[in-house]
């Protein structure tokens, strides 16, 4: 009972907070007479979103599309590439360097190049989403079947198991864990990496709608979208959270026996 | 006949002669202790007997068979209890006979029998994390029946154990052993828990490892009395404390 309450409280406490700032947001703009395409006040954003929501979520589901379509192909590649990667290591030595070193080529600086390439339709934008969501994973992935405790490795080779049937049995579910932990930061990424393709132009998605606002000067729209992005965001962190659960329902690091 | 010979095993490890020359015999259906101080190369031992490891030099063989350097011959029971924290119990200890190419739900289905004999009747959904030690090493133990009934490698099953617990435990292997009778080789760091569980007792020496003194235990198993009275007791003990240099 006491420990319900203190879930709640802890929970409620940076709700409370957040409400403050935004309480006296809207009183700063209102006693400054800011203008409203420097800095709208919250009440005039909310109503630009209610106002354009049915316009909003129009672009919020091909953003999202985007997202999903880049995550999922990302996992995808990631599952191959680190099965290949771990059962010959030769492969791993060659493609490891290569694949740390192309990280230190900004995503955002080749994004215009697909632009070129594919022009503005889907495909770019969920090439840049593979790509950025691609890191993360690949290397938590790879992260987890490396640490792999060795000694189980050699149970099962005491016991004949073939190296199928380890990587299944072993290998995979233990790397789990780790895959989950790259899967939620690349979560968060994948949605800024559709927004930024966007951005560079296209038919539909919350990047345009955020790029032809932000020409106009309607700040208020720019940031109901910003609203809209990060609401998908956290959704699909939620997502990926859920999914967690249900798939490694045994990982119980985080959680301790009837506490 | 599952007898186990190994004979004139050298190793040596990271430049260092671990293993200079360990001649041992475990005769069919015995139980055979391996006690040596820390470091001196028992688990390399085992390693070497399961097959995972080759010897630098000698053999080993198993029924009169040379079988150096070949697994799955033997049920090798690792230091740690390396329970999948993926699976359940019933699943885990399932695992050798899903290796073995037996359907899961077969696999299943012949491993729950087990469950009573040791000590798991009720714990098969429970998950590793959920279990007490005693409880891990005895899913462990049967994992490993379930791979071979014959010969079984323990390497110190119930080192990780409190004094109760492992006395329960001694009580239960004997009657598990008293029922499959299997061929055991057993590392332990207990000179008590060798005198009441093994039949023959080697104990190795200090790095490079020979062995120091080969023990045979004239009392016999089952030792139901809970303090062993045998007069050869004292002495026995004695021996294995002298080689060990206590
Ligand atoms: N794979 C390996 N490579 C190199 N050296 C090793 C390897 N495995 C073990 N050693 C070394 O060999 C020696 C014997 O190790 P081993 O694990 O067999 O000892 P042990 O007798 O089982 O000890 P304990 O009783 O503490 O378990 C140690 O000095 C260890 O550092
Ligand atoms: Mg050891």
């Amino acid at each position: 009972m006491r420990k319900k309450f203190v879930t709640i409280a802890n929970s409620a406490v940076p709700l409370v907070f957040v409400g403050l700032l935004l309480v006296l947001w809207e009183c700063l703009v209102r006693v400054m007479a800011v203008q409203e395409w420097l800095l709208p006040g919250p009440v005039r954003i909310l109503e630009t979103l209610c106002g354009n929501l049915p316009m909003l979520l129009k672009h919020a589901q091909s953003t999202l599309l985007e997202c999903l379509a880049g995550f999922v192909i990302a996992i995808l590649f990631s599952f191959i590439l680190s099965f290949f990667m771990e059962e010959i290591p030769l492969l791993k030595r060659a493609f490891y360097p290569l694949l740390v070193a192309s990280q230190t080529v900004p995503i955002i600086s080749v994004a215009p190049l697909f632009i070129i390439w594919f022009g503005y339709g889907m495909l770019p934008k969920v090439i840049v989403v593979v790509l950025v969501c691609f890191f993360p994973i690949a290397l938590s992935l790879l992260g987890g079947l490396a640490a792999v405790d060795r000694e189980y490795l050699e149970l099962f080779r005491s016991m004949k198991a073939g190296r199928l049937a380890t990587f299944r049995m072993v290998k995979l579910p233990l790397a789990l864990p780790s895959f989950f932990s790259g899967l939620k930061i690349s979560a968060s990424y994948s949605v800024m990496g559709a927004v930024i393709g966007e951005w560079l132009g296209a038919k539909q998605g919350l990047g345009i709608y955020m790029t032809l606002a932000q020409r106009s000067f309607q700040v208020d729209r720019v940031f109901a979208a910003i609203l809209v992005v990060t609401l998908c965001s956290a959704a699909l962190f939620a997502l990926v959270s859920l999914l967690e659960r249900l798939i490694i329902p045994w990982n119980q690091k985080t959680k301790w026996r009837e506490l | 006949m599952p007898e186990i010979v190994v004979k004139g095993v050298q190793k040596t490890l990271a430049g260092l002669l671990t293993l200079r020359e360990i001649n041992l015999v475990a005769a069919d259906r015995t139980v055979v202790g391996i006690l040596g101080p820390s470091g001196c190369g028992k688990s390399t031992l085992f390693n070497i007997i399961s097959g995972l490891m080759m010897p630098d030099k000698g053999s080993v063989s198993i029924g009169g068979r040379d079988v150096t350097g070949q697994t799955g011959l033997v049920s090798y029971m690792h230091q740690k209890d390396l329970l999948l924290p993926s699976l359940n119990v019933l699943d885990n200890v399932s695992i050798p006979l899903v290796l073995k190419g037996t359907s899961r739900k077969a696999a299943r289905a012949e491993a729950a029998k087990h469950l009573q004999t040791f000590g798991l009747q009720g714990f098969a959904s429970y998950y590793p994390w959920q279990l007490s030690g005693g409880m891990k090493q005895r899913a462990a133990m049967l994992r490993t029946y379930l791979f071979s009934s014959d010969i079984w490698l323990l390497d110190e099953p119930f080192a990780s154990l409190d004094a109760i617990t492992k006395r329960k435990m001694h009580t239960w292997l004997t009657g598990v052993l008293e029922q499959f009778r299997p061929t055991v080789l057993f590392i332990t760091h207990d000179v008590d828990e060798a005198l009441y569980l093994c039949d023959k007792v080697y104990v190795l020496s200090e790095c490079p490892t020979v062995v120091k003194l080969e023990l045979s235990i004239p009392f016999s198993r089952p030792r139901q009395n809970r303090t062993i009275l045998d007069q050869a007791y004292g002495a026995a003990r004695d021996a294995v404390m002298d080689a060990l240099s206590i």
